[in-house]
């Protein structure tokens, strides 16, 4: 891990690793809270647009960098939106988790044999099991809820695979492309 | 996009993931209930058990006359049976483990069982 | 490595859909019979280890011999018991109703009344006093005349085993007692002939003797509108009984006429279709079970307390209401809403 980026700066010890993180956070903070912003006709149902930078700081900057990117953006937005520790937040570390998750289990695989578009598939559908899971057995146990799990793993699939088409296309740009690791 | 769009594991994700919905849907909302065996219990009779595995018709003679019995994939019910308050036909169809009709005149009880293991009595 | 990966994958999501089941030889060994006027269920464990046929014909027995002398209008030692009643003068009881007398005192007393067996004329009047019930309902004028100062326990006077009337009116029928009362002989006949473990069940009111070894009885509840409204493990020793508006009726002018008839309107009761109480006392249960029936919507929970039930739930056309005691309990099935949990005053 000493390549060019990890270098510190002499005054504040803030590498540009560390910037890339930060920004790479705040856009995902951006695009949560305008998310947020959008009615949804159902509710839980969203495109999950910030998984696009989940995944492209995991393709380009490497794992503990997605991991940190989620966790800001998870923190970051639940502060701006003020769901701080409400249960729309601990729904929303539940999804976190859950797609962490099943991204490290998917980075052996990455970029070589899995690309964007499964990867964000993978992360969609784990985002919402673990929401779903969380609800049905913290939160509302409910014996009906079952019912509603098939619909959002179809709406999963749907906006995983298209979040997946827009990562591609994010990181098919040639200013990002230079960061990917192959 | 120099590497193409997708990768071998891209569509590996995908339909597996395609599974899971398709999964998903059908286990959850399998139309016919998931009751598998419908055990008949008539007073003075040996218990006997119908595999719920196809449609068809049984006709149980009992002491006020008979009952008739519809079968399908996955539930049962009553469709006709003597007694003037059609208790047993107002249970409709029984599609969940452990739901039951009762048909008094025939001294008979429908009761369909799912994959749990069955109740050890019913309480109606 | 990668096929492993993918099949993990695979496995992991199919693992949080799919649960695993498996089917178990079953541990005991069930009879139905006709009896009491309804159908009974027994339900022995272990299987293989009763004279099946033998235990069929002394519960048989005893519950032919039971429906007999309880018969609220059949010919029997309770029809002979309430001609003598209504004489009014002092006559040699049939042992076999005084149990039934000295629990329906007590349980008119815990019910502050609403449990009445004393009120026999007014369940014929309304048509229950046949096999098939059917109308006419009793116009405005009997039922006043019914009303006015009604018969109660009280008005039987006992003397050890003299009996003597003092109400015109006073006609005894034990519906809502006298089922718990045989479930309470049975269980004490399986007790006696050596079973181990059984569940009685009569006509769906329920009683356990024992337990099955290492597992608790598993017993399904319906809901009056079909299907399972859920299940409930029982211990050794447990009654499960169910009063509801469904059991026997009929249906006049477009108007449901059920059998569980309220002593302060003199009608059906109104409100919850059904009431079911857990309790280790069989006869106390079905009396109960009948007086939060009649209790209504607003007071069942006061009348759970008054009676020492803390295990009951009643259903209503939208909802189901239960003790937290019970709601702890119940595992709702997953068709239905779940309880709301009303705490006992």
């Amino acid at each position: 891990m000493n390549t060019p980026a990890m270098s510190a700066d002499p005054h504040t010890g803030i590498t540009r690793h560390d910037r890339a993180i930060a920004a790479l956070a705040a856009i995902a903070i951006g695009i949560q809270i305008l998310e947020a912003a959008i009615p949804s006709p159902v509710p839980g149902l969203k495109p999950g647009l910030a998984n696009i930078i989940t995944l492209i700081a995991l393709l380009t900057l490497g794992w503990r960098a997605a991991v940190a990117v989620t966790l800001i953006r998870v923190v970051g937005s639940s502060l701006l939106l003020g769901t701080l520790l409400s249960p729309t937040f601990w729904l929303s570390i539940a999804g976190a988790v859950a797609t962490l998750a099943i991204l490290a289990l998917l980075r052996p695989l990455a970029p070589r044999h899995v690309g964007p578009v499964g990867l964000a598939i993978a992360a969609a559908m784990a985002h919402i099991t673990g929401q779903f899971l969380l609800a049905w057995m913290v939160i509302i146990p409910h014996p009906n809820l079952p019912f509603v799990l098939p619909p959002l793993l179809l709406a999963a699939l749907i906006t995983g695979s298209l979040t997946g088409i827009l990562t591609a296309h994010v990181l098919a740009d040639p200013r990002i492309q230079r960061h990917v690791r192959h | 996009m120099k590497q193409g769009l997708l990768r071998w594991g891209d569509v590996l994700i995908g339909a597996a993931a395609t599974t899971v919905v398709v999964a998903a849907f059908t286990l959850t909302y399998s139309p016919s209930g998931d009751a598998r065996l419908l055990v008949i219990s008539q007073a003075g009779a040996a218990t006997q058990h119908e595999p719920l595995d196809r449609t068809r018709v049984l006709e149980i003679q009992g002491p006020a006359g008979i009952t008739r019995v519809e079968i399908e994939p996955g539930r049962a019910r009553c469709a006709d049976s003597p007694g003037r308050q059609n208790i047993c036909e107002s249970s409709g169809w029984l599609q969940a483990h452990g739901d039951v009709a009762v048909s008094l005149p025939n001294r008979l009880t429908l009761q369909v069982l799912g994959a749990e293991p069955g109740f050890d009595s019913m309480h109606y | 490595m990668h096929p492993l990966m993918t099949r993990t994958l695979t496995l992991f999501f199919a693992a949080l859909l799919l649960t695993a089941c498996g089917r178990e030889e079953p541990d005991t060994e069930a009879l139905g019979f006709y009896a009491f006027g309804t159908l009974v269920d027994l339900t022995l464990y272990p299987a293989g280890q009763y004279d099946i046929e033998a235990i069929e014909a002394a519960v048989q027995e005893e519950l032919e011999v039971l429906h007999q002398s309880w018969h609220a209008w059949e010919p029997g030692s309770l029809g002979r018991t309430n001609e003598l009643l209504a004489l009014q003068g002092e006559f040699s009881a049939p042992p076999s109703v005084l149990p039934l007398i000295e629990r329906g005192r007590e349980m008119e007393a815990l019910s502050d009344g609403l449990f009445n067996p004393a009120l026999g004329k007014l369940i014929a009047a309304w048509g229950f006093h046949q096999d098939e019930p059917e109308g006419p309902p009793p116009d405005q004028e009997t039922l006043d005349g019914l009303l006015d100062d009604p018969p109660s326990m009280k008005d039987i006077e006992r003397n050890g085993v003299r009996l003597r009337g003092t109400h015109p009116d006073l006609q005894l029928d034990f519906g809502g007692l006298a089922k718990g009362l045989a479930v309470e002989r049975v269980l004490e006949l399986l007790e006696e002939l050596g079973v181990e473990a059984a569940i009685f069940n009569a006509g769906g009111d329920l009683m356990t003797l024992g337990r099955p070894q290492g597992r608790p009885w598993r017993v399904g509840i319906r809901h009056p509108h079909g299907g399972t409204l859920g299940s409930i493990e029982l211990e050794a020793g447990e009654a499960l009984f169910t009063s509801g508006d469904y059991e026997r009726g009929y249906e006049w002018e477009g108007e449901r006429i059920h059998h569980v008839i309220d002593p302060r309107t003199g009608r059906p009761s109104q409100g919850i279709e059904s009431a079911t109480v857990l309790h280790h006392d069989p006869a106390l249960a079905d009396a109960a079970a009948t007086t939060l029936m009649i209790a209504g919507p607003d007071a069942w929970l006061e009348y759970a307390q008054k009676m020492g039930i803390e295990h009951a739930l009643v259903v209503l056309d939208d909802r189901i209401e239960a003790t937290p005691g019970l709601a702890e309990r119940v595992q709702p099935s997953r068709d239905h809403e779940p309880f709301v949990v009303r705490e006992l005053p």
